[in-house]
């Protein structure tokens, strides 16, 4: 897997080559726009984390884990799982570092670690690539989006949890 | 997301107001130092991917291999538009490759045109696709797990690709048919 980045640059370089497109002046002009995109996410990045931190310091978070960890063992999820699920939505490198800590405790190759990789890998942060994507736009509308995106995401690590099991 | 914004907002600082209201403002500074450093970390991954992705662009690299896939996307977005579409095809690509760093701003940049023509419903489905997480290979939990000595690293593949799988089908044929339904 370590090959697939250094592959994809020699590709693009090669192909650059060919085509005689100057490299140094497009790469440069390539980090500038992402200069520009990266301000663009301050404001959303900004108001969001501080909502996070708020939420954190409430303890709310906390009272949330607990209150739904019962739901969660009923529905087969293991309640180590509860903080990592509820987090990744909001956070990416908030839930990697809830998926490290699962890990360390547990043992890479315990039921509960792989459940936990299993989760981690097949979602994402939602509400942070709603916040991106849809950054410039003025009509938004994204409840029922994020709504199906959550509701899918819930099952999948039902479903995680269940194949875990046999495999 | 001003809805959940406001009622979390508030929640959590009535919560702080009564338990500890001193607490209030390093949080909130906390917050905003995070989202500076998070945007530090996001700019090195733009700046790489982003100067990278210019030169498949200029060098029509993008173009040829978005080909493969352009006839799948038009079909499911119901575009027209060539940009939107080369966009959609190298964002879908990335995911497919595990580099989601790479993968964003294909994203953005097919959503701006796509709001040109008020297309709607395929920038929708692109957030559900990319929000649901569409990795073949889950590169970074796979790291994770070696460095962590792991005796099987990549036995977590296969049920992740079925988790991915069914979580990207799922939200997206809801997505599907729901639209269908309010339209007629």
């Amino acid at each position: 897997m370590a090959y697939i980045v250094p592959a994809i640059f020699i590709i693009v370089l090669v192909f650059a080559i060919i085509k005689k497109v100057k490299i140094y002046d497009e790469f440069s002009a390539g980090v500038g726009e992402a200069v520009k995109f990266t301000m663009s996410l301050i404001p959303c990045l900004a108001a969001i984390f501080m909502m996070c931190e708020l939420f954190e310091a409430s303890g709310l978070a906390d009272k949330l884990t607990q209150a739904l960890s019962p739901v969660f063992s009923f529905l087969g999820i293991p309640k180590e799982l509860t903080k990592l699920v509820l987090i990744k939505p909001f956070s990416g490198s908030g839930s990697l570092a809830y998926l490290n800590n699962i890990i360390d405790e547990y043992g890479a190759d315990s039921y509960i670690a792989r459940c936990a990789c299993v989760c981690f890998g097949s979602s994402e942060t939602v509400f942070y690539i709603s916040a991106v994507y849809f950054a410039g736009l003025k009509q938004k509308k994204l409840a029922a989006p994020i709504a199906i995106v959550l509701v899918s995401t819930f099952l999948t690590t039902i479903l995680a949890c269940l194949i875990c099991r046999v495999m | 997301m001003n809805a959940i914004f406001t009622c979390i907002f508030l929640i959590s600082l009535a919560i702080l107001a009564i338990i500890s209201p001193e607490g209030v403002l390093p949080a909130l500074l906390g917050g905003a130092e995070r989202s500076l450093t998070m945007a530090v970390t996001l700019f090195c991954i733009y700046a790489v991917w982003m100067g990278l992705s210019r030169l498949a662009e200029k060098s029509g690299l993008s173009r040829t291999a978005s080909k493969a896939l352009k006839p799948l996307s038009r079909r499911l977005f119901k575009t027209d538009n060539e940009v939107a579409n080369e966009n959609i095809a190298m964002n879908l690509s990335c995911n497919l490759l595990g580099v989601g760093g790479a993968a964003t701003p294909y994203a953005v940049r097919a959503i701006g045109e796509l709001e040109k023509e008020n297309n709607t419903f395929a920038q929708k489905l692109l957030f559900i696709i990319n929000a649901t997480s569409v990795q073949i290979v889950p590169t970074t939990v796979i790291a994770l797990r070696t460095s962590a000595g792991s005796a099987a690293a990549s036995d977590i593949f296969l049920p992740s690709l079925i988790c991915t799988a069914f979580s990207t089908v799922f939200a997206a044929g809801i997505y599907i048919l729901g639209s269908k339904k309010w339209r007629t």
